[in-house]
């Protein structure tokens, strides 16, 4: 028999969270993908480049993380072991730089959850959706999220 | 604006992206982006939790790879090109994989209004060193013009 999850939370929308950016997580985050372009890891040529400082990658919004509304949350949420899910999906849209020292606000939801049969058995698909504004209250960048959860007992 | 890598000019549909080829993956390496990340599942870490979870071993997060690739179009476009990102993770990346990320143009849209910058499509995927894909993918880059 497989597992079952607590569909239930579908919709669900966790406490907003403020992330404020520290520099040395960027860079932190940056040597640990391997990327070693100036414009994230030198403060002194980032300075002269067009943003007057460094920013962060790409997929730089995945670390904005709150213990409210976390992975462990959603696995709580769900009632499901960590053991048993797997990234599916990503996506981020950018529409500002992400900069160090700024406070930006996110707002995470479940946007849809749904089930459907894979490879190596039963699969539930949970999407998060995270909307991430700064002080001006502009959207910053937009992420979503699958995480697939197998469901074979 | 003074920093780009590649103008609008420079890419035309079609137009492939340099592969980025990583070194390949060690343990380090995914504890490292476990602390840069804040993902400390320990499907990536360790090796006896990830055998009981039906996983045979441990595997590296799906945002490393997905980190890569961002990296391959920076690396090609210019950092804080990137408008949109997406992918999909085909396959598990293990411990020695060589991951090697690939694209091409497949759009190029000019400026709404005359004005800002120009729009690529691009098609991504990331393969490992048996040419089996391990991420699919898409992006949208802002590519400024040359004038």
């Amino acid at each position: 028999m497989p597992i079952q999850i607590n569909t239930s939370v579908k919709g669900k929308e966790y406490a907003p969270y403020r992330v404020t950016v520290e520099r040395g997580k960027i860079k932190e985050f940056a040597r640990a993908i391997g990327d070693l372009s100036p414009m994230y890891l030198d403060d002194a040529v980032a300075k002269a480049g067009p943003w007057g400082d460094i920013i962060a990658p790409p997929t730089f919004p995945i670390t904005f993380r709150d213990e409210g509304g976390d992975t462990g949350a959603l696995l709580r949420d769900l009632g499901v072991d960590i053991g048993r899910i797997l990234h599916g999906e990503q996506e981020f849209e950018h529409f500002k730089p992400i900069r160090p020292g700024q406070t930006y606000l996110c707002r995470l939801r479940i946007a849809d959850i749904y089930e459907k049969a894979g490879k190596s058995g039963p699969m539930a698909f949970v999407v998060r959706e995270t909307t991430v504004t700064d002080s001006d209250n502009d959207i910053v960048a937009l992420m979503r999220g699958t995480t697939v959860v197998r469901l074979s007992s | 604006m003074k920093y780009a890598k590649v103008y609008a000019e420079d890419v035309q549909v079609g137009s492939e992206m340099p592969p980025l080829v990583k070194p390949p993956i060690q343990q380090i390496q995914l504890t490292r982006y476990a602390g840069a990340s804040g993902d400390f599942n320990p499907i990536h870490q360790d090796a006896a939790f990830a055998k009981a979870a039906g996983m045979g071993d441990v595997f590296a997060h799906g945002m490393l790879s997905m980190g890569f690739v961002a990296q391959s179009v920076t690396d090609w476009l210019g950092v804080g090109t990137v408008r949109k990102l997406g992918v999909r993770f085909a396959a598990l990346v293990r411990l020695g994989d060589v991951v090697t990320c690939r694209g091409k143009v497949v759009a190029k849209r000019p400026p709404k209004d005359g004005d800002g910058p120009y729009l690529a499509d691009l098609e991504l995927w990331a393969e490992n060193q048996k040419g089996e894909k391990v991420i699919t993918g898409k992006a949208t880059a802002a590519l400024i013009s040359r004038a």
